[in-house]
């Protein structure tokens, strides 16, 4: 398309969003609502799936030696585990080490393990560490084999749940969105139809002097990105906003810090990108509907 | 050249208009199309520019079978052919300039091109110094002369009109007539169906009468042969 075509094509889709000011704003409205909803939405998708990929992080098989093995037991086993293809690091943790590290999480309460270092009960042991966090389980029934291990754990169930929840406020925001998407794209063919209306002698003898199809299609394909674009930008908006002053009452408690949350950037440029890339397809889709119908040829 | 080989056409609701055409008509042919109201003369208009497809039967447009152009090659179609009608179907709040620029716009004419052709136009219709006026400043005449210079602005091989004097007085008509012949006299084919009885028998041109769908009389220098 030449340059003069293509501004000539966006000054006739300014002209019509501004002549018919009450449908713009009505059909911008209606992907406004659209998009607030899958910007939500999106934030809490890109987090739950960070959240997921961080808790498989630390998603560790922790194994306790028995009691009364000796130094070169361990380090057979050690060795041994780390033969296996599928393990991907190895810790070993010493009985001192767990007891500081039980004292760290009680905070204040560590008197009560004071005195404890001369007849330390804890046993040694170690954190394994899958490949796939997703094999943790069988990585963890593997070590059945080994007799010097006494017992073994894993978090197991965290990792699914949340999986299991994010899909299904998926489904649920998806079927809802999609609703609210047909609606919008409903309200912007009414829109674009007031335009081809008030167009249609312009339209007329467009066809009549022989201006393609497309040359007459481009002004509602741009006038429905627009209403598009203007649909995004309010939801964008409120979406970044309260997720900032969420992350701002999260990271000024330090007790929440339980959840990690992603930070503003990059999570905000793909919010905006991704919501203002579907406020331009429901416009285009809800012209497409009203040109099909009125520009049959 | 335009042919038409055993053309029918009926419309949807199962009006017959035309029934079993066949005509000829050569490059830079002036011709009338005459008949009494309801004969089929703004569909035979019509088939030749392709707003109704034929029903049965071949139309050749300079050998391009036009039944068989698909809808998206329609608009190239066009750009051969000017279209002139009885109500000028101007667009109301543009200038007599911007109407005939508007016809290079929709083909996307480069601008720098524009300018230049449309100023020769008004000028060949005689309407270079009014070319700021719009549709409503206008005369019927002025506004049927912006409107050919319209159809004309792209430069057509074919210039087709549906009753181009029809909302006007004699005087405005024959400026009208005179501005045709000229456009043909520079090797453009023109058809005109007419009801101008006076137009027909003073200015000499192939007559093509229809009735009922079917041409009942084609003579050069013919005359309009009706009473109305
Ligand atoms: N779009 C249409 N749908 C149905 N019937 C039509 C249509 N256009 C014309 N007709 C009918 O076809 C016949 C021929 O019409 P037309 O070609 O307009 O004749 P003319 O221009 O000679 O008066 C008439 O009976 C008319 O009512
Ligand atoms: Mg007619």
């Amino acid at each position: 398309m030449k340059i003069d075509t293509l501004f000539r094509h966006t000054r006739e889709a300014f002209r019509s969003l501004t002549r018919n000011t009450w449908m713009t704003f009505a059909a911008s409205s209606a992907v406004a609502v659209t998009l607030l909803i899958f910007g939500f939405f999106l934030v809490f998708a890109f987090n739950i799936s960070y959240m997921a990929t961080e808790l498989d992080k630390q998603v560790a098989v922790r194994a306790f030696f028995q009691p009364n093995v000796t130094d070169d037991d361990i380090d057979q086993v050690i060795a041994q585990i780390k033969k296996d293809p599928a393990v991907a690091k190895v810790k070993f943790v010493s009985k001192e080490d767990g007891l500081r590290q039980m004292k760290e999480n009680w905070g204040d309460d560590e008197s009560f393990f004071r005195g404890l270092e001369k007849g330390n009960p804890l046993p040694d042991g170690l954190v394994i560490q899958a490949k796939d966090p997703q094999k943790t389980k069988a990585l963890s029934d593997s070590l059945d084999k080994y007799s010097q291990i006494s017992d073994k754990s894993y978090g197991e169930g965290v990792t699914n749940n949340i999986l299991g929840i994010s899909e299904w406020v998926r489904n649920a925001v998806f079927i809802f969105g999609l609703g609210l998407a047909i609606l919008a794209a409903f309200l912007i063919s009414n829109t674009i139809k007031l335009t081809i209306f008030a167009r249609r002698r312009e339209i007329e003898i467009m066809r009549l002097v022989g201006a393609s199809n497309w040359f007459i299609r481009w002004p509602f394909f741009i006038e429905g990105s627009i209403i598009g674009v203007l649909g995004a930008i309010i939801p964008t908006a409120v979406t970044l906003v309260s997720y900032n002053a969420v992350l701002g009452i999260l990271n000024a408690d330090g007790a929440y810090s339980l959840f990690k949350l992603l930070p503003m950037w990059p999570l905000s440029m793909y919010v905006a990108g991704i919501t203002t890339i579907l406020g331009i397809l429901i416009g285009v889709w809800g012209s497409m509907i009203s040109v099909r119908r009125f520009l049959k040829v | 050249m335009i042919e038409m080989h055993d053309v029918y056409k009926v419309y949807g609701n199962g009006v017959k208009a035309l029934n079993g055409i066949n005509v000829k008509i050569d490059q830079s042919e002036f011709v009338y199309v005459v008949g009494p109201s309801g004969a089929g003369k703004s569909t035979f208009i019509k088939l030749m520019y392709r707003e109704e497809k034929p029903t049965h039967g071949v139309i050749l447009i300079n050998g391009v079978n036009v039944k068989r152009v698909r809808n998206w090659k329609i608009p190239y179609l066009r750009r051969n052919i000017g279209v002139v009608f009885q109500d000028y179907k101007l667009l109301p709040n543009m200038t007599a300039y911007e109407n005939v620029a508007f016809a290079m716009e929709a083909v996307e004419t480069p601008h720098r091109k524009i300018r230049r052709r449309v100023q020769e136009m008004l000028e060949l219709v005689g309407l270079y110094d009014r070319m700021n006026a719009l549709p409503s400043q206008l005369s019927g005449g002025e506004q049927q002369r912006v409107s050919i210079a319209r159809a004309m602005v792209n430069n057509p091989g074919f210039l087709i009109a549906d009753e181009p004097t029809g909302n006007l007085d004699p005087e405005n008509s024959w400026d009208i007539m005179y501005l045709l012949e000229e456009i043909n006299a520079r090797g453009t084919t023109v058809v005109m169906a007419t009801h101008n009885k006076e137009i027909v028998n003073t200015m000499r041109k192939r007559v093509i009468a229809v009735e009922q769908g079917v041409i009942v009389r084609d003579e050069q220098q013919g005359e309009y042969g009706y009473e109305d």
